[in-house]
């Protein structure tokens, strides 16, 4: 048939159908469906549906001692568990009181930004094999695993690292740690030049992500959209530098930002996030040595510790957006309640059924995978 | 609840095989499906955070002939990757049901051995035996990929061996698993998926397959409709 003789059908309404998205679907990040309705390709209608990891977190932590809960929190986002000890960590110490001696804050800084590093070449390659590129996943894991290797080293757990305790850390850098840091990051910077031939300046990526779920300023606002995603949107806004905890605030780095708010946008904020990070730990490394002193506080006996009544909000930025803990203590051993703001839940319920609506059925798993959400914590 | 392990239940009666080389035959089958796996790893939970690096490069369980595999009826194993919360042990169990024969479930983590971390949660199922046979655990949390390849490279040497077989078990004591399943679920849990027609046709009917529960199951199974197609 010539093309000027063809005329699309326009489908009647019974053509549309509804599709499950999930929850056992390799398109999918973990354990989370949408459902879908579609007409032809297009998607017309997209509803989340969440719950198939919900542990009851609050609940949970409750029932337990201030401490133990430190065992329980990083369960809650398993990409980037550090931001999560930390901000429960800070949270806890405000109501307690607790001043973290500043040696203990570099290393936690050093954690946070060597977590960052890990949670983004592991969405680079989450990201990459929804578009069809199975060699950056690839690659993101494998050198991922190498900065695991650090923190097995630190703390040793690879994952999840219960490191960070109310009042500092557990345990000092062991010898020629920093040096081993240092050569890694070495590595992955010499790295990065094959990552973006490979990945961010490939033409298969680009095209398919420009344009895709693109959000403006102003709705990514509405929707309360934060870090990265954010960012990706223009707006320089960054808890790091706009309400510094820990020692952000003699540190020196930029803030990654680009304008256009698509899959695009967002994957390279995080790829420029990449180089702010190594450029945090590196000044980290040449600070640490000079800075002596203890690396915790003393707390009371853990196992009855009555934390002072009052409230808490703690907020932090982690790898996937703003990360806050609202505690609540009367002075007992346990929590009286504890809420967790998880930037997720914004990411992945309206922001991505917004995005997805209007696009076609193969974007999905690409915007799911550019927002960077994490279900663990959606569901918690 | 009934708490009992499962073990294999004695054997249903069988045609006697009168070809003196069977056994030759099945420890060839063995041996091949031994060395072609394909694996549906369910992400349930945390652990499946450590399978893309046992995937990929660094440890790649490739070499070991295992490979993932996106649906189950092409999938010879379950993986289970971490606690199971009630609405994803629906799904997980209508996976399992629509596996060929035969088939493996892996428990990955301390959750679906005993709850793990959240033994005390009111969202989790605790012990996954209690509602599909499994093979194998893989404990910790998380178990390191070097965990996850030896236990997988255990899972080889026993179907190598003919061990490996609790997938009957699901068949000859249907009644059981799905008492453990109606007491979470309620008493309207069903499948699409004929468990009971399917022993039959395996020839794998035992003594329990039918019990109060199946008769409870048949009182409230809706018949299955074909599926209306319009275009
Ligand atoms: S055993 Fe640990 S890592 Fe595994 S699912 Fe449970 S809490 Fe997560």
């Amino acid at each position: 048939m010539r093309p000027e003789n063809y005329q699309a059908i326009n489908h009647p309404p019974s053509h549309e159908y509804e599709l499950n998205f999930g929850p056992n679907h390799p398109g999918i990040e973990g354990n989370y469906a949408l459902k879908v309705k579609l007409q032809g390709d297009q998607v017309v209608e997209a509803h989340a549906d969440g719950g198939y990891l919900h542990r009851g977190f609050e609940k949970l932590m409750e029932g337990r001692l201030w401490i133990q809960n430190i065992a329980l929190v990083p369960r809650i986002c398993v990409p980037d568990p550090v931001p999560m000890e930390m901000a429960y960590s800070l949270a806890v110490e405000e109501l307690g009181g607790l001043e973290v001696p500043i040696r203990a804050q570099w290393i936690r800084v050093m954690q946070l930004e060597l977590s960052r590093i890990a949670a983004h070449l592991f969405t680079f390659g989450g990201h990459a094999a929804t578009t069809g590129m199975y060699t950056t996943m690839y690659w993101g894991v494998a050198d991922r695993d190498l900065f695991l290797d650090l923190f097995e080293e630190l703390t040793g757990g690879r994952v999840y690292h219960i490191y960070n305790i109310p009042g500092g850390v557990r345990r000092d850098i062991p010898d020629g740690y920093l040096d081993r840091v240092t050569s890694t990051l070495d590595y992955l910077e010499s790295r990065l030049p094959d990552y973006d031939n490979l990945f961010f300046t490939n033409q298969v990526f680009v095209k398919r992500a420009t344009g895709t779920g693109t959000m403006t300023q102003q709705q990514a606002l509405e929707w309360g959209v934060t870090g990265p995603n954010l960012r990706a949107t223009g707006l320089k806004l960054d808890v790091r530098r706009d309400d510094p905890y820990l020692v952000y605030d003699e540190i020196d780095f930029d803030i990654a930002t680009e304008e256009a708010g698509d899959a695009w946008a967002r994957t390279l904020v995080r790829r420029k996030e990449l180089q702010q990070s190594i450029r945090i730990v590196r000044q980290v490394i040449e600070r640490l040595p000079s800075i002596g002193g203890p690396i915790r506080c003393p707390i009371p006996n853990p196992l009855a510790w009555n934390v002072p009544a009052g409230e808490a909000y703690a907020r932090i930025d982690s790898s996937k957006g703003e990360v806050a803990y609202y505690v609540v203590s009367t002075g007992g051993d346990k929590p009286y309640r504890v809420h967790v703001r998880g930037p997720s839940s914004m990411h992945a319920v309206q922001v991505l059924e917004n995005l997805v609506t209007g696009g076609r059925l193969e974007d999905v798993a690409q915007i799911m995978f550019s927002l960077d959400a994490c279900p663990p914590e959606v569901d918690r | 609840m009934i708490k009992d392990i499962p073990i294999i239940a004695e054997q249903a009666q069988q045609p006697r095989r009168t070809n003196p080389l069977a056994h030759v035959f099945d420890e060839l089958m063995n041996f091949a499906r031994s060395r072609s796996l394909f694996m549906l790893h369910y992400c349930t939970g945390c652990g499946a955070i450590e399978l893309p690096p046992a995937m990929t490069s660094r440890f790649d369980m490739e070499r070991l002939g295992i490979q993932p595999m996106v649906t189950p009826r092409q999938a010879d194993i379950l993986l289970v990757t971490g606690y199971v919360s009630i609405k994803t042990l629906k799904r997980i169990i209508l996976t399992y049901e629509q596996m060929g024969s035969p088939k493996h479930v892996i428990g990955i983590c301390s959750c679906t051995v005993n709850g793990g971390m959240y033994w005390q949660s009111y969202a989790t199922a605790k012990k996954l035996d209690e509602y599909l046979p499994v093979d194998l655990y893989i404990a910790g949390c998380m178990p390191r990929p070097e965990a996850v390849i030896s236990g997988l490279q255990k899972l080889i040497d026993n179907i190598k061996h003919g061990k490996s077989d609790n997938w009957k078990d699901y068949y000859q004591r249907y009644d059981h698993y799905l008492g453990n399943q109606q007491h979470l679920f309620g008493n309207n849990w069903q499948t699409p998926t004929d468990v009971i027609g399917e022993a039959r046709e395996y020839g794998l009917f035992g003594p329990q397959t039918l019990g109060q529960h199946t008769e409870l199951l048949e009182s409230v199974q809706k018949p299955l409709q074909p599926l209306e197609m319009k275009l």
